[in-house]
């Protein structure tokens, strides 16, 4: 599977304007690799500074691969896990 | 098979959620359940869907919205209302002890009073003698209330979808340490695969979380997991354990504790709560009166009789830990 055929899973968002910080740790993923997720499903939560926020799939898709696993730091920016899109 | 697993407050969120959406009358009251989401996020994301009609905002004063739940439950509505913590249930006394309690009975049956009263209990985080209580035996004392306690996110969900269908009050006490909060992480267990669609856990029914035949523990709540993982060392030194959850403490499932001592003659019971006049001493009895003969040995684990304390060092020191529900075992064998 090339990167064409994936959709990265970013920590980014308008939670963003709320933090200082730009290290950040995943709290807990909710599905699991190979779940079919609709555009919108939280997929994890994540925590920078003492802000929780969850990251919600871009896409409808499948997980595919998650790349940053539980108790596992970040930046702002970088992919948590990847999509193979639907359609 | 399950893709997806849950912490505890999303998998109660869950059940509240999708029996709003069948019910109208469903609605939930509480001190910064709306806008907040619950301190311990148990109505997170409820706003966004159900607004601030169905998601209330309430004045910091229990005695008036626990008695507008009563209230509103009498008059055919199915209220959820939250004490934030349930060491604050003092102020509200006679709401949920004379009230929500009794009212089905005072009135001979003329109204029922179908709400669930939802709770955050206990320690391990340095909150001190008044927000660190279980408080599970001065609930489960009183005739009147039906008393549930999760230990996973599994059976939060079934258990919500039952307290808020069911026709009595349900007092519904959510451990603070399992419901998998960011800034309180929860311990491995009660995060699991959680079904979709709906589905009910029937109240009086205890799980064996762990099958064992040398020894049965009898606990719930955050001690099932502190219970699982005295059982996995204990099995090393050739120990095998039976942990049950009760999952309800009224109805109470005395029959599964009987069943369990009679198969391992060798019993220990182990709660957050007080050591004095609570459920240690109601299991021990309960086992007693029905299996003397099967019985070898018995130990309690609970809290002593102090308040709990807020240095680190000493609230560790009198919460039951996995390692005093190990030497309870081996002292039973």
């Amino acid at each position: 599977m090339s990167e064409a055929d994936r959709v990265p899973v970013v920590a980014d968002g308008e939670w963003t304007d709320d933090v200082d910080e730009e290290e950040g740790v995943v709290v807990n993923w909710f599905a699991k690799p190979g779940r079919r997720v609709p555009a919108g499903e939280s997929l994890c939560e994540i925590q920078v500074e003492k802000v929780s926020v969850d990251v919600p799939a871009p896409v409808d898709g499948e997980l595919v691969e998650i790349v940053r696993d539980e108790g596992d730091e970040f930046t702002v920016g970088d992919t948590l896990a990847w999509i193979r899109p639907e359609g | 098979m399950i893709d997806r697993e849950l912490t505890m407050s999303r998998a109660i969120v869950e059940a509240i959620g999708a029996e709003m959406r069948d019910n109208d009358e469903v609605f939930y009251m509480g001190e910064d359940v709306a806008d907040y989401g619950g301190i311990f996020d148990s109505t997170q994301g409820l706003l966004d869907e159900f607004g601030y009609d169905r998601i209330m905002d309430v004045p910091i004063s229990e005695t008036a919205y626990l008695g507008a739940a009563v209230g509103a439950a009498q008059q055919g509505m199915r209220p959820i209302a939250e004490l934030m913590f349930v060491d604050f249930f003092g102020v509200a006394m006679d709401q949920i002890y004379n009230q929500m309690a009794k009212n089905t009975y005072m009135s001979g049956g003329a109204v029922s009073v179908p709400m669930t009263l939802t709770t955050a209990v206990g320690g391990t985080y340095s909150d001190a003698a008044q927000h660190s209580q279980t408080l599970y035996g001065t609930f489960a004392h009183l005739p009147g209330m039906k008393v549930v306690v999760p230990s996973t996110a599994y059976d939060a969900k079934g258990l919500m979808h039952n307290a808020i269908r069911d026709d009595d009050p349900v007092v519904y006490m959510y451990h603070k340490r399992l419901m998998g909060l960011g800034w309180l992480p929860a311990p491995e267990g009660p995060k699991t695969p959680v079904p979709e669609e709906d589905y009910t856990i029937p109240f009086g029914r205890a799980d064996v979380k762990r099958e064992g035949a040398d020894a049965t523990v009898v606990t719930l709540g955050l001690h099932v997991h502190r219970a699982l993982d005295a059982a996995a060392s204990l099995a090393a030194d050739g120990i095998d354990v039976e942990v049950i959850d009760l999952r309800t403490l009224v109805p109470l499932d005395r029959e599964a504790v009987i069943e369990s001592v009679r198969k391992t003659g060798r019993l220990v019971v182990v709660d957050e709560d007080y050591h004095s006049f609570g459920l240690t001493g109601e299991i021990v009895s309960s086992v007693t009166e029905a299996a003397l003969d099967s019985l070898e040995a018995v130990e309690r684990v609970a809290m002593p009789d102090v308040p709990i304390p807020y240095a680190r060092e000493l609230e560790n020191e009198v919460l039951p830990s996995t390692a005093d529900i190990e030497a309870a075992v081996r002292n039973v064998q």
